[in-house]
């Protein structure tokens, strides 16, 4: 193994020894990536078609590249005006900007089997530390691709887990290193990225989109539920003895809109106006108790940039198979 | 589709099957359902691909058509050490069905349909029903749009579990369907003896009552299905398939499904496009 | 028959992919100029993106729509007959959505919703339904893709389920989508008494007060979309799928859902596609499969 050490660098597990690693390493990247990534044999994470088309659109596989990260995030209000104990029901507000709204008994008494007040609260903290894990598992990945002077990821993976019982989760990409043969180096250095790879890369950048980067954004509304809620959601309508009939759950359907509608916003905040195909919505509700929840929406996509002049592919002709 | 007749001589022929009774009191939720068809609005459950394929082929759908029938299988009674064939069970299996395809051709003709595609044969089970099922058919009904009639020989409505594609391309060949037909048979593979069973153990050798058994039973629903074909007039069946159900009886015991399209030639010289070879880049 | 002109007509661009790869890369090695553009959101993948643009339409914005109706408790306590608490709930719950639906598809100046993914959970207390599509539009200059008018469209966004791609195919044959065609139906799974069931456990017999229930329940479920669709001014309703299925918190419940989408014909005429014959050479391995004569799988027939 000793001919994959850098030159100068007597000790494979001695991480300071590695300054003399082309491209140098000024990242925070574990010693065994450095070493992997100096070996010229590459390694890809795409199939074979894709390698072929790949190959095909003039991009050179250099390296399968790799992000990691595990977060945890601190205690609940951490950052926001929730922090030091305080509970939501003394009516404290949030950071402006972030989405809260309170509800409020429609009945005249209070007691303390009774929620006469409710809210509904984005959970800035947990999105704090969600961004936080994702776009430095995310950077680590674009850094490994960068000392080895790529051009850009394809065919990235992203898998964020959480860790059974511990309360952390872990974010991990993964992608394949290409360099565009005879092009010049992105802006920066910094590499772009696309979670596609093959035909449907190939398709994009035939109709005029280039692949900027991944991008990913995470909504967390935790809702307070206050009686009218706790009721529809237990199946009582209203208690002592109305009965109704089905009536629509304001506070959980409003909370539900808002986490896709802040995780769009979130997403369209990091476009600086591009563009973001092939989108994915992932929704995990957690139901605490009657009508207590917590909505994380996650939305990912692609980001694309237009480089030339609207040229739309004609209208392919319909065929039938006969086998 | 009516009564099977017995084909020639053999131990294990099953006794003819009655014609089921075409019952006409549809529950009233279907009457004003088809009403509210017949009035002009269609449903299907064709997808984009298989209506613009229909619409091409020169029909139009005229409704999602369904019957169904929640059938109670009655025990029958099996010697352990011999492979039989169940007839009670096969009746059983074949009325119900021939309950639900009746009640969907019956929704069929009341809208005046030419024939349905698409047919799906379906075999549910509930926790609360022991040994009952319900036996479901869907599928689309549809009508030539100029008005010729490609109803069979029967004077009813054509069946057919073709697809769209399937239904235009054989369309293009000259042939049209006449029918869904098919054959079943229940059969009771014998348990072996233990001696027989220690005998051959460890050895490369062929099962004589297991292989007998079951080359039978297929062979009882291909020849029942063909039979309702002959019955139809038609020239040949397309799409065969054989299905092998234990369904809850354990599984010694399994029926042996033989389901078709027949199919007649219309006539007229037919010319079919040439088709162009591609290689398709896409996985 | 139809004598527009063949799909695909006209030479067939001879584009060298790799001048457009180097193109592209060019355009990322100077940073991007700031932009006022307000960031298109789609979940359309690229191939139905490129045909969308195709045919003269374009991607605007992720759109959603959900509801949480409340079910009282007891409606699933076993009764007789239809729970027509359960199905108005159901109903309620979709249509609420659909019109959330529209509202952010109208935000944003769409024409109508494509490619909406419906997913229905149904709980011991409550129904949630969430919808979730891409709103499109024509594209600048090409408002006469959609044959109802802008004016006539912005008022009332179609929703559909329909794909882009069979939106679009849908789309030159003349039809149009006008929108979600949904209905559903709960019943009580109908009891047969001991005696009955003592006596019937030899015989072959078709169970007639079951097949009553399950039958009038599927109906209702088929009439109620057929009904929907006819209020949103539909001539027919495409791609119907049906589900049924116990609940899994009340097993003696049976719920059937209908749903598809309302198209209505908007040419003067069907247009028809003509389609080409193609062998294709390769996969003959996948799709010639021994395996497919018989279905191995009990108890259902085998999916399409």
């Amino acid at each position: 193994m000793s001919d994959l050490a850098g030159p100068g660098s007597a000790d494979p597990f001695d991480a300071a020894g590695s300054a003399g690693s082309p491209g140098g390493l000024d990242g925070d990247l574990p010693e065994a990536a450095v070493r992997r990534l100096e070996s010229t044999t590459f390694s890809s994470g795409l199939s074979v078609p894709d390698f072929a088309a790949c190959l095909d659109l003039g991009l050179e596989p250099v390296a399968l590249v790799q992000g990691f990260c595990v977060m945890q995030w601190g205690w609940y209000g951490a950052g926001s005006g929730f922090g030091r104990g305080l509970s939501p029901y003394m009516g404290v507000q949030q950071n402006p900007g972030t989405y809260s709204e309170t509800y409020r008994c429609p009945h005249g008494f209070v007691s303390n089997e009774h929620r006469s007040w409710g809210q509904n609260i984005e959970q800035t903290w947990v999105e704090d530390a969600w961004t936080q894990g994702y776009h430095t598992s995310y950077a680590r990945m674009l850094e490994e691709a960068r000392t080895l002077g790529a051009h850009g990821v394809i065919g990235v993976v992203d898998n964020v887990a959480n860790v059974a019982d511990t309360g952390t989760t872990e974010f991990h990409f993964l992608g394949t290193a290409v360099t565009v043969e005879g092009g010049p180096p992105p802006a920066d250095g910094v590499p772009w990225s696309t979670y596609l790879a093959g035909q449907r890369l190939t398709k994009s950048i035939e109709a005029g989109f280039m692949p900027v980067a991944v991008v990913a954004a995470l909504a967390s509304v935790r809702v307070w539920a206050y009686c009218m809620t706790e009721y529809y959601m237990d199946g009582n309508m209203g208690g002592w003895g109305s009965n109704m009939g089905p009536a629509l759950v304001e506070q959980v359907s409003k909370a539900h809109m808002a986490s896709r509608q802040l995780a769009r916003k979130h997403v369209r905040e990091q476009l600086a106006g591009d563009e973001l195909h092939g989108a994915t919505i992932d929704v995990v509700t957690r139901e605490l108790s009657a009508g207590d929840e917590v909505i994380d929406c996650t939305l990912r996509g692609n980001r694309m940039r237009r480089f030339k002049d609207f040229d739309p592919v004609a209208l392919p002709r319909p065929t039938v198979r006969l086998s | 589709m009516t009564e099977e007749t017995q084909s020639g001589g053999g131990e294990a022929e099953a006794a003819p099957v009655a014609a089921p009774p075409i019952l006409s009191d549809l529950p009233k939720d279907a009457a004003h359902r088809l009403e509210e068809l017949e009035h002009g609005l269609f449903t299907s459950d064709l997808s984009v691909n298989e209506f613009l394929l229909v619409k091409e082929a020169g029909f139009h759908p005229l409704g999602f058509v369904m019957g169904s029938s929640i059938y109670h299988i009655g025990i029958q009674t099996r010697k352990w050490g011999q492979s039989q064939e169940l007839t009670k069970l096969t009746e059983a299996m074949y009325t119900a069905r021939e309950l639900a395809m009746n009640r969907m051709e019956e929704e069929a003709q009341e809208l005046g349909a030419d024939g349905v595609v698409g047919v799906r044969l379906d075999v549910n089970y509930y926790e609360w029903g022991n040994d009952s099922a319900e036996f479901i058919a869907f599928g689309t009904a549809v009508k030539a749009e100029d008005g010729t009639s490609y109803r069979n020989v029967q004077g009813k409505p054509f069946t057919s579990d073709l697809s769209g594609q399937d239904f235009w391309t054989l369309m293009q060949t000259g042939h049209v369907p006449q029918g869904l037909v098919m054959g079943t048979c229940v059969f009771h593979i014998a348990h072996r003896k233990l001696t027989q069973a220690l005998g051959s153990m460890g050895q490369n050798v062929e099962l004589p009552n297991f292989t007998q058994a079951l080359y039978e039973a297929r062979e009882l629903a291909m020849t029942r299905m063909q039979d309702e074909a002959t019955q139809l007039q038609a020239s040949g069946i397309v799409g065969v398939r054989l299905e092998e159900k234990s369904h809850q009886w354990g599984s010694h015991t399994i029926e042996f499904l033989a389901l078709g399209t027949a199919v007649t030639k219309r006539g007229g010289e037919v010319t079919l496009p040439k088709p162009t070879t591609i290689i398709s880049l896409d996985n | 028959m139809s004598s527009s002109p063949p799909l695909g007509a006209g030479p067939a661009p001879t584009q060298d992919v790799r001048a457009e790869m180097l193109k592209g890369a060019q355009a990322m090695a100077t940073p991007a100029p700031p932009s006022s553009e307000r960031g298109i959101t789609s979940d359309l993948s690229v191939d139905e993106a490129l045909l969308l643009h195709a045919a003269g339409w374009e991607p605007l914005d992720l759109v959603v729509g959900v509801a949480v109706v409340s079910v009282p408790v007891g409606v699933w306590n076993w009764g007789r007959g239809a729970i027509s608490m359960a199905s108005d709930a159901h109903n309620a719950a979709v249509d609420q959505a659909a019109r959330l639906l529209r509202g952010e598809c109208g935000k944003v100046h769409g024409h109508g919703v494509v490619g909406v993914r419906v997913e229905v959970s149904v709980q011991t207390h409550h129904i949630d339904v969430e919808l979730v599509g891409t709103a499109v539009r024509p594209m600048a200059g090409q408002s006469g893709k959609d044959a109802r008018g802008t004016d006539a469209a912005l008022a009332s966004p179609f929703v559909s389920d329909l794909s882009a791609r069979d939106f679009t195919l849908l789309q030159r044959a003349g039809w149009m989508p006008v929108g979600l065609a949904f209905g559903a139906s709960f019943v009580y799974a109908p009891r047969r008494s001991a005696g009955t069931a003592m006596k019937q456990t030899r015989q072959n017999v078709e169970l007639t007060n079951y097949t009553e229930a399950m039958y009038s329940a599927r109906e209702s479920a088929m009439e109620k979309m057929q009904h929907s669709a006819l209020e949103v001014g539909g001539q027919g309703v495409v791609q119907v799928k049906v589900t049924e299925g116990p609940m899994s918190f009340a097993r003696h419940a049976i719920g059937f859902t209908a749903w598809g989408t309302a198209v209505k014909l908007v040419a003067e005429a069907h247009q028809f596609v003509q389609p080409d014959m193609v062998l294709p050479l390769d996969d003959a391995v996948i799709t010639f499969d021994a395996q497919s004569l018989r279905s191995a799988a009990p108890g259902k027939g085998r999916k399409r």
